[in-house]
């Protein structure tokens, strides 16, 4: 796994020159957040007065909170629907972008749309398509006979937030993907058609297992997005004062932070989270030994 | 390996000081505790002093604090007042980043409800020295508005509007149903029957027209009016006990509820989300109650609307009262000067450019009763607004009212979602709000 060129005498020292301002930004800007975080996780703080030192309370009362255990089931279910949603239909996505199609950089430009276009913004035209009484979708129910649903409601809702923030991944996905597949060397395709493979048999035991890489990373970058989901969401299920019906981590991080002057509380959700998302990482990075292809 | 270790050992504690260095000037601002700074160069010097303001706001409240603050600079010359504006949300966030810093605003506007939870954790200057020496700064001001920045030691801050909470009605919608305009002496059993007739229920069971609408979370726009009408309450008097789950409070609920679920003449959460979160704003909602604040949005609606007192319960009518003020930070190097910029804001100049605002109402009696105030140019009777203050409780300030507001506000959503029971879940949104109280006892 060793990639590129290496860099050779007094390139090192540019390299080093050049790397400086990220590194130096990191270290003070991300680290040292980090390192706070972890201290203030073990502190009573309400932003006002000064710290003192809560032992681990905040980790044990995180135990018997309904509504952080509440957050991190849904958090955790999100992933679970969002991650191999994304990762299946930005591939296929890429798939069909990657053959000869006529007006095919208008379709790729629509697919990349939702990546660059404010979340708030869009989410507020979701929110006219999944109305209940007003909204687009259940317009279209209706004329076709099916009764209307109400997407945003209790037991809907989770899913309805799921499709639009698939929806608004899919563009970035696709570039990824898109790379991968036009790394794949042509000749594969003409030899395994000449050996009689069909479309389906092409994808399944060329593409994909060539893809792999890009599989993996796509595989990663959802999860850490999942796990930080918060706009989409909130635009479509808020309520009062920085509620929302489907509360996840980031909201009670910042609701408790935020709102309730429980700076160290909010500190311990965001250890464990980023405890959950280490676990995460960890298993994909096995996963990534034994099953991921590189050329 | 072992270099590397050495390498994050240095840089963790390096970084550690750091965060230590970063939390002594907080402390540094403790020392000069409770009484009077250096008030007593009273006569402001000739030299000059530059103050900052921070405010929540949208554009058109920035115009007017930026002409108040220009005619500030006039008067007092040697004091210059630069204003930092934010939205509602970030400005809390801002609010509470600077004070953490050690590096708060002078002056900085606050929100009533929300004062103790500053005012308790020793970030606010005690003002009381001041107006010790200013005795009869705050003679015009209406009484309601003071309360709620009274502590056992005195004022921490000072009100600079009012917002007290009417019925809005639809005249079209009314006239459209021949439904009678709602009266000062209307009861809320007036005000389901006429919501019930304006309603307008589609054979498939759709609403096309809701007869009220309010918004149910916090409880300033309609709950605690409607509990405090029913002879109920909101909390005890040492904010130690949650109320609105006892029999008075409960009638005041179950009229919503029967609004909603029974007569359907009150959109549920769901549907008012669907309409932007105003349904009278919408045009589908004949009635709604809320603020002055609401004013300048409405007189934009492509309907003619007018508004009358809160409707009477049981025990009587009954309004909330709430103020927005200023308070200084107890870090301010400039307190003097911050004061100074104070007390204009509660003089009739300054008052007069709230007025004509139009987002609220002025706390000076002299100007809210002055044509400055009830001449706006939306044709409305602005001394409703005024009137109300003789009925009127005041909303409740007290240490963890955000949080304790949550646990209603959140805990309620269900109900008004229509996917849970009103009365276990008011049960157990008591208990939930009764925790929160002891934990910031």
């Amino acid at each position: 796994m060793e990639y590129g060129l290496k860099p050779l005498g007094r390139e090192k020292l540019w390299l080093l020159a050049l790397l400086m301002p990220t590194l130096i930004g990191l270290l003070f800007g991300a680290l040292g957040s980090v390192v706070a975080t972890v201290v203030l996780s073990f502190a009573k703080w309400d932003l006002l007065t000064p710290p003192s030192w809560a032992g681990t309370i905040n980790y044990v009362s995180l135990v018997t909170d309904q509504k952080v255990l509440l957050s991190l089931t849904n958090t955790l279910k999100f992933t679970a629907l969002y991650v191999p949603g994304v990762v299946v239909i930005s591939l296929l996505v890429a798939v069909l972008m990657n053959r000869k199609l006529r007006g095919v950089s208008f379709f790729r430009t629509a697919y990349f749309l939702p990546a660059v276009t404010s979340a708030v913004a869009t989410a507020l035209v979701w929110n006219m398509i999944y109305g209940r009484d007003t909204g687009l979708l259940n317009f279209i129910l209706e004329r076709l006979g099916i009764p209307a649903v109400c997407w945003l409601c209790a037991d809907t809702a989770m899913y309805s937030v799921v499709v639009v923030n698939i929806w608004g991944a899919i563009g970035e996905g696709m570039i990824i993907f898109l790379a991968g597949l036009t790394a794949i060397p042509r000749e594969y395709y003409d030899a395994a058609e000449i050996d009689g493979a069909n479309d389906v048999q092409q994808f399944f035991r060329l593409t994909v297992p060539l893809i792999t890489p890009s599989i993996f990373f796509q595989g990663l970058m959802s999860t850490i997005n999942a796990f930080q989901a918060f706009d989409y969401i909130y635009m479509l299920t808020r309520r009062g004062q920085g509620d929302s019906s489907i509360p996840v981590v980031v909201f009670s991080i910042y609701r408790n932070g935020w709102y309730f002057f429980n700076y160290g509380g909010a500190s311990a959700q965001a250890i464990v989270l980023t405890v959950v998302v280490a676990i995460f990482m960890a298993i994909a990075f096995w996963l990534e030994r034994r099953y991921v292809v590189y050329e | 390996m072992k270099m590397r270790l050495f390498t994050l050992t240095v840089l963790v504690s390096l970084l550690l000081t750091a965060c230590g260095g970063a939390a002594a000037p907080a402390t540094e601002a403790a020392p000069p505790a409770g009484q009077a700074p250096a008030a007593t160069q009273a006569p402001a010097a000739a030299a000059p002093v530059e103050i900052s303001m921070m405010m929540w706001g949208d554009p058109a409240e920035l115009d007017v604090w930026n002409q108040i603050v220009a005619d500030f600079h006039q008067a007092t010359p040697n004091i210059t007042v630069n204003v930092e504006v934010a939205d509602w949300d970030s400005y809390w966030t801002k609010l509470k980043t600077l004070l953490a810093a050690g590096t708060p605003p002078d002056v900085f506007t606050m929100d009533a409800p929300l004062y103790l939870d500053y005012q308790s954790r020793d970030v606010l200057l005690n003002l009381q020295p001041y107006l010790d020496k200013n005795p009869d700064l705050l003679k015009g001001v209406y009484p309601q508005t003071l309360e709620a920045y009274k502590t056992a030691d005195g004022m921490y801050g000072l009100p600079r509007d009012f917002q007290t909470i009417v019925l809005f009605y639809n005249k079209d919608m009314f006239d459209a149903a021949n439904v009678a305009y709602p009266t000062a002496n209307w009861t809320y059993d007036d005000l389901r029957t006429a919501a019930k007739s304006l309603t307008k229920i589609e054979s498939d069971g759709k609403v096309t027209q809701f007869g009220f609408y309010s918004d149910l979370w916090d409880m300033e726009l309609i709950w605690s009016e409607a509990i405090w009408a029913y002879g109920g309450d909101i909390i005890n008097a040492d904010h130690t006990k949650t109320l609105i789950g006892e029999p008075k409070a409960r009638e005041a609920w179950q009229l919503f509820h029967d609004m909603m679920f029974v007569d359907k003449s009150w959109p549920d959460s769901t549907t008012a989300g669907e309409y932007g979160g105003d349904p009278f704003l919408a045009g589908v909602a004949a009635m709604t109650t809320i603020g002055h604040w609401a004013v300048p949005g409405y007189a934009e609606a492509g309907f003619k609307w007018d508004i009358a007192p809160m409707p009477k319960g049981p025990a009587g009518q009954a309004t909330s009262v709430n103020s927005a003020g200023f308070v200084i930070g107890k870090a301010s190097k400039n307190p003097d000067a911050a004061f100074e910029f104070l007390k204009y804001v509660l003089s009739e100049p300054a008052q007069k450019r709230l007025a004509e605002l139009g987002f609220a109402c002025p706390v000076l009696a002299s100007v809210a009763e002055s044509d400055a105030f009830l001449k706006q140019p939306t044709p409305i009777d602005q001394k409703i607004f005024i009137d109300s203050l003789a009925f009127a409780h005041m909303k409740p300030v007290f240490k963890g009212y955000d949080e304790w507001s949550s646990a209603i506000g959140d805990g309620m959503a269900t109900i008004w979602t229509g996917e849970t029971e009103l009365g276990p879940t008011l049960d157990a949104v008591v208990t939930a709000a009764d925790e929160v109280l002891a934990k910031n006892k």
